[in-house]
């Protein structure tokens, strides 16, 4: 990999009470990369995305961002060095609208006395989310509704869309093909090819074991919250990635 | 993705959720105008006069606060127990505050007792923002659920106002004079400065809450408080701005009971949570959190002094206090059935 190290989390171990959900996890991710990243349920993919979005914070170990030494206390502050999640089904306020979901956190207010007071500027709002969701590739005919009224893959997309139109420079999506059909799949795995043509660097979890093999850069598998495999992707087959994962394979360096 | 949607289809959804939007308040008004009019024959005749208006309107102001003040609490998934026992406290501190510490004469009437009329606004405010705070401590530091917490400190604020009143009411200014009445064309309105008071602060937080960003949050962290955190947003420190504001409205409406009665005593505010919230259900915000408006909780608080005032004046049967708080009780669980109805029909 030709491209610089853009973040990278060194021997982290989190326990929640005597559950062991990581054991110091090593993981690099270079700009311009896509890294899948695997494992049974359990095998502690969705802590290791909290310890990466600065969700929850690590017992021990390290966190660098650019060579740079990290310390998350929430996720407020990965956000803010250009960190985007979208978490697995809970990523969006269903009872706000599009916008007022792609804005939440970063408003924009009106000018003037009233935006001093607090006023938001909800039609700017709204024709900059249509904009930005339109730049990721995602098209919505009005950004003004509420996302309750979304169907399930409108919802991942708005989330999706979100994430891409914000990350600067890391972009972590947890199962965002799930409960989606085989062509809103294809145009999430479009979004992603897009996102790291743009020099993001991209770590993608999952199920569907095609959509990582189809899309990714470099395969990380989690077992028992130890990684036991870090390849790239040309270097693992389907059966042997979920072997791998199984625990059933043991490739050439175990 | 996006472009999957097809557009008619969509719309027509749309166009039916903006309707029962609209249901809602106009669902309230029919409301309204349907008790007018059976009050109007109950009562043979006098229920529609600018005398129960006022009443109404006066009772109306008194709960609108903590109406207004329940529903951006409920918005964030919360619910705030303690307002009732705050109106008793802030009253009784106030009373304390001007007849023992600055030896308030109580026989002061007029525009003399308006220096006094506002301390006493300002005690009362800050009582309110104490309790606020208080909650948001146990609420945000103790993690105790807000149903509890508030419960608490319900409690606790009850037991405070009899401890500093000593069991008795302290006087307040006397006949001080609210009902300064509007005169419209030789029409006497039965509107005072101290309802228009309450107006404005109503139409104010309506506006904090549907066109600011502290109202956004509101919804959000009552729609879904993981998507609020990973957004960046401190869920803590919302919480206890939430839970102030609910204090202080709770604190101004002691100050409405402590000016309107000229007596703060530990009984003002007793069970007044339980309308506040009511007012707040049949004004169509959800329990659950992230949904509401406050024009609705304004109409529904209306719609339960109605019903109030009305029982007063009804001359066919009888109406019993006892049987009167019957009749609120089904009017809460006829809201909230209305309320499930609308969420299903929707689904």
């Amino acid at each position: 990999m030709a491209n610089k190290v853009i973040y990278e989390v060194r021997n982290v171990s989190k326990n929640y009470g005597a559950v062991v959900a990581l054991d110091g996890a090593s993981l690099k991710l270079h700009a311009g990369e896509v890294v899948g990243l695997v494992g049974d349920n359990g095998a502690g993919k969705s802590t290791l995305v909290k310890v990466l979005s600065g969700a929850h914070s690590p017992d021990s170990g390290e966190i660098l961002l650019e060579g740079v030494t990290k310390v998350w206390h929430n996720p407020k502050q990965a956000l803010d060095e250009g960190i985007e999640t979208l978490y697995q089904d809970s990523g969006l306020a269903q009872h706000l609208t599009v916008s007022q979901n792609v804005f939440l956190g970063r408003e924009k207010f009106l000018k003037g006395i009233f935006g001093k007071l607090g006023f938001l500027a909800r039609k700017q709002m709204e024709l900059e989310a249509e904009a930005d969701l339109q730049a990721v590739g995602i098209a919505f005919p009005s950004s003004n509704r509420p996302v309750s009224q979304l169907s399930g893959g409108q919802r991942q997309a708005v989330a999706i869309g979100r994430a891409v139109s914000w990350a600067r420079k890391v972009l972590i999506l947890d199962e965002p093909t799930n409960h989606l059909g085989a062509r809103q799949s294809g145009e999430v795995l479009e979004v992603i090819k897009r996102a790291k043509k743009k020099g993001l660097g991209v770590i993608f979890i999952s199920h569907t074991l095609p959509h990582v093999l189809e899309v990714t850069d470099r395969i990380v598998v989690l077992r028992l919250g130890k990684i036991v495999r870090d390849a790239p992707t040309s270097e693992y087959t389907a059966d042997t990635l979920i072997g791998t994962i199984t625990g059933s394979y043991h490739g050439d360096e175990n | 993705m996006g472009n999957s949607i097809q557009e008619g289809q969509e719309l027509s959804f749309l166009d039916k959720v903006k309707a029962s939007f609209r249901n809602q308040s106009t669902l309230l008004v029919v409301t309204l105008v349907i008790l007018a009019v059976i009050f109007q024959i109950a009562s043979e005749g006098i229920f529609l006069s600018v005398g129960t208006l006022g009443t109404v309107l006066n009772d109306w102001g008194s709960y609108i606060l903590l109406a207004v003040a329940q529903t951006f609490v409920v918005i964030t998934g919360g619910i705030d127990l303690s307002v009732g026992s705050t109106v008793s406290l802030s009253s009784v501190v106030a009373g304390w505050v001007l007849v023992k510490g600055m030896g308030l004469d109580t026989s002061i009437s007029g525009d003399a007792a308006l220096p006094y009329v506002l301390i006493a606004t300002l005690v009362c405010l800050l009582v309110g923002l104490a309790v606020g705070a208080l909650n948001a401590f146990l609420i945000n530091v103790l993690k105790i659920v807000p149903f509890i917490a508030t419960l608490a400190t319900m409690g606790a604020m009850a037991g405070m106002a009899i401890i500093i009143s000593g069991g008795m009411p302290l006087q307040g200014p006397n006949d001080f004079n609210l009902g300064i009445a509007y005169n419209v064309f030789g029409v006497e309105l039965p509107i005072s400065s101290t309802i228009l008071t309450v107006l404005i602060i109503t139409v104010i937080a309506g506006l904090y809450l549907h066109k600011t960003r502290f109202g956004l949050y509101t919804y959000s962290l009552g729609s879904n408080p993981f998507a609020t955190r990973a957004a960046g947003i401190s869920p803590a420190r919302h919480i206890t701005k939430v839970y102030m504001l609910s204090g202080g409205l709770a604190g101004l409406a002691g100050a409405y009971a402590y000016i309107r009665l000229g007596a703060g005593s530990p009984s003002n505010g007793a069970g007044m949570e339980l309308y506040a919230i009511a007012a707040t259900v049949i004004g169509g915000v959800s329990l659950m959190g992230g949904v509401g408006r406050i024009v609705g909780v304004a109409l529904g608080t209306l719609v339960l002094f109605t019903v109030q005032s009305g029982l007063l004046m009804v001359k066919v049967v009888e109406v019993s206090p006892s049987l009167k708080q019957v009749i609120v009780a089904i009017l809460i669980a006829a809201a909230v059935a209305v309320q499930t109805l609308q969420k299903n029909g929707r689904k």
